[in-house]
């Protein structure tokens, strides 16, 4: 028997209260997991935005439209450089699939504004010549097996056709951007005239621009905001980084709500473990004072128990992460678009830790009291 | 110097506001080799007397020496290591960990020595056959009869080779032949091993295995007397 083999075998002196025990831990583990990539995902850090494109939506809500004529009025601001627009089409890929990030755009100065993306001359030219063209990034090529020189049927629950037909688009390149962590995010782009053309619709979803020095970007969007603050259609101005985390802060309150249910899982599993390792401790207290007996040491009998705690602990988190690890791969394939979930480094961390601490701390009390117990006392009491 | 040396030891314990005298002015010397039975009534001391001799507890005065080491004085932790090396303990009520199997519950108090693996194993089984119980390596307390459990906690008594074995009625809850083994066991061990035994036991019939008897009464010793040869001469 080997040291190890002994700790191991005491721990589970009582099987099934250890073990349903360590089965709730690591469940616990599981859905920290889970719920901590969803929060991470809602809270995204967005490295890739940047600080000299500036956006300019609806004041109420980014899905509200914008008039074709702020494009010159914004564009006569001092320190904008480029400016272009695109609208929010809501795209479907395919039935029953939600839809992927689709928008119209005005090609001609879309990629002009988005100094990050990376598409060939070719593929722009063939893009720019024909009005019924689309371009699609690497995602959402692979995720609908879409090849360029195919037509590309796509509906639209926000501009759907008369006849309900899908629209069709002419995949005529694709294009990606310089900054990987992208990658997943970037939107399929089509021609906005055509939308107008079809539609009717001559109003834009928002308004993007480059502008020449970063320092200006506050002082830059007041004068934007405004311009337009009496008008039915106020603005807000925001750079691409602050939209970004605007957008998210929508969320985020989810990603609090869900970090609120995280903590009370844990709290409930620090309760329940404290319970079941003095429970354990109590009834070992003969064994305990026999181990002292034979001459273990009061520190050798606390490590004892402390390493129980820390071992059930780390058990039950790296089994749960493990776990959470191969769903979270497993549902990845079916998540929209432009959604990933991931288990991060800073949530492996948190994992750890977690694991650590719960060990120590419900560790704490069966070790003290361990180290305390006095054998004569302990045999007396039997 | 005797091995075993109590000196003007007392011992009480605090109960409440009150204080219960448990040992009064205990002298007490046991040579090497020797085989001592401590009678007396139930609550008379003789259990107290035992773990002060087997360093489990320290005397409220008095001086405990054994093996030419005073025991009084030592850490906790430096008792703890004592007792690993020099002393055996056996239990009325076997006292083996319910988890291990025969074996490993012999083993455990090797844990506390430099062994390997391997060497720990090779003397646990060979504490196992000096006990007679090396058919029964592998199973567990639960599936031994109490005479096999006693068995096994003497072996583990023995396997670090303590010079020293302290029992505290270990025929206490056995039927009467099966006490007779265990006694005969223990002989055994006091004259071919060189194992001194200090043995508590409320049976006049088990005292007589051993070389001497000593009678506790309400914390005192009244007397000390030589065995009259019965035990292993007579019995064999
Ligand atoms: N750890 C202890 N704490 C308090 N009182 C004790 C303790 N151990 C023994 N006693 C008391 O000391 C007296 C003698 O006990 P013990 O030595 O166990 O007697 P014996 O073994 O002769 O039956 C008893 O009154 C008992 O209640
Ligand atoms: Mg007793």
């Amino acid at each position: 028997m080997t040291t190890f083999g002994f700790l191991i075998k005491s721990m589970f002196r009582r099987k099934l209260l250890v073990s349903l025990s360590m089965l709730s831990l690591t469940t616990a583990f599981l859905l920290f997991i889970l719920l901590r990539s969803v929060a991470v995902l809602f809270s995204g850090d967005f490295a890739s935005v940047s600080d000299v494109r500036m956006q300019t939506a609806s004041k109420y809500a980014i899905i509200l439209l914008l008039p074709h004529s702020y494009g010159e009025e914004i564009a006569a601001v001092e320190g904008v450089r480029d400016i272009t627009f695109a609208s929010w089409f809501g795209g479907v890929f395919k039935e029953g699939d939600d839809s992927a990030m689709t928008f119209a755009v005005d090609p001609s100065t879309y990629f002009e504004v988005h100094e990050n993306y990376q598409i060939s001359s070719e593929h722009l030219d063939a893009f720019l010549e024909l009005r019924t063209a689309a371009v699609a990034p690497e995602a959402i090529m692979d995720r609908y097996d879409l090849e360029v020189g195919q037509k590309v049927p796509v509906t639209s629950s926000i501009f759907p056709t008369a006849n309900g037909e899908p629209w069709t688009f002419d995949l005529v390149g694709t294009y990606s951007s310089k900054n990987e962590v992208e990658a997943d995010y970037l939107p399929f782009l089509f021609h906005y005239e055509y939308l107008k053309e079809a539609t009717g619709v001559s109003d834009v979803g928002w308004y993007t621009f480059t502008i020449e020095d970063p320092e200006k970007a506050s002082e830059i969007a007041q004068i934007i905001d405004s311009k337009f603050e009496n008008t039915a259609d106020a603005t807000k101005t925001m750079t691409e980084s602050e939209a970004m985390k605007n957008w998210m802060s929508q969320i985020g309150d989810i990603g609090l709500m869900m970090n609120g249910i995280i903590g009370a899982v844990f709290f409930t599993m620090l309760l329940l473990t404290a319970n079941t390792m003095i429970h354990s401790y109590r009834q070992r207290i003969p064994d305990l004072a026999v181990l002292k007996t034979l001459g273990f040491s009061n520190n050798k009998v606390a490590g004892i128990m402390l390493f129980e705690s820390l071992l059930f602990c780390t058990t039950s988190a790296a089994v749960g992460i493990g776990v959470a690890t191969l769903a979270l791969n497993g549902i990845g394939p079916f998540l929209p678009v432009g959604f990933v979930l991931a288990v991060t480094g800073p949530t492996l961390i948190w994992g750890a830790s977690i694991a650590l601490g719960l060990g120590l701390v419900i560790g704490l009390v069966p070790a003290i009291s361990a180290n305390r117990l006095v054998i004569v006392n302990a045999l007396h009491t039997k | 110097m005797a091995l075993v040396n109590l000196e003007r030891v007392w011992k009480s314990y605090k109960k409440g506001r009150d204080h219960v005298e448990v040992l009064n002015d205990i002298s007490f010397r046991a040579n090497s080799r020797d085989f001592v039975a401590l009678m007396g009534p139930s609550g008379s001391g003789k259990t107290t007397m035992l773990n002060l001799i087997g360093g489990l507890d320290r005397p409220t005065s008095g001086v405990v020496t054994v093996n030419d080491l005073v025991l009084n004085n030592l850490s906790s932790g430096k008792l703890a290591r004592w007792r690993s090396e020099s002393i055996g303990f056996v239990f009325q009520f076997y006292n083996l960990l319910p988890v291990f199997s025969a074996r490993q519950n012999v083993e455990l108090p090797l844990l506390l020595t430099k062994l390997g693996r391997k060497q720990r194993k090779k003397n646990a089984a060979l504490a196992l056959d000096i006990v007679g119980l090396s058919d029964r390596a592998r199973h567990t307390p639960a599936r031994l009869s109490g005479g096999q459990q006693q068995r096994v906690a003497i072996a583990r008594a023995i396997v670090a080779d303590p010079k020293i074995l302290v029992c505290d009625e270990p025929t206490g809850d056995l039927d009467r032949s099966t006490a007779i083994e265990i006694l005969r066991l223990l002989q055994v061990l006091n004259q071919e091993h060189d194992k001194t035994i200090i043995m508590v036991t409320h049976d006049p019939k088990a005292a007589e295995y051993a070389k001497r008897t000593m009678l506790l009464d309400k914390g005192k010793l009244v007397s000390s007397l030589l065995q009259p040869k019965v035990g292993a001469e007579a019995e064999a």
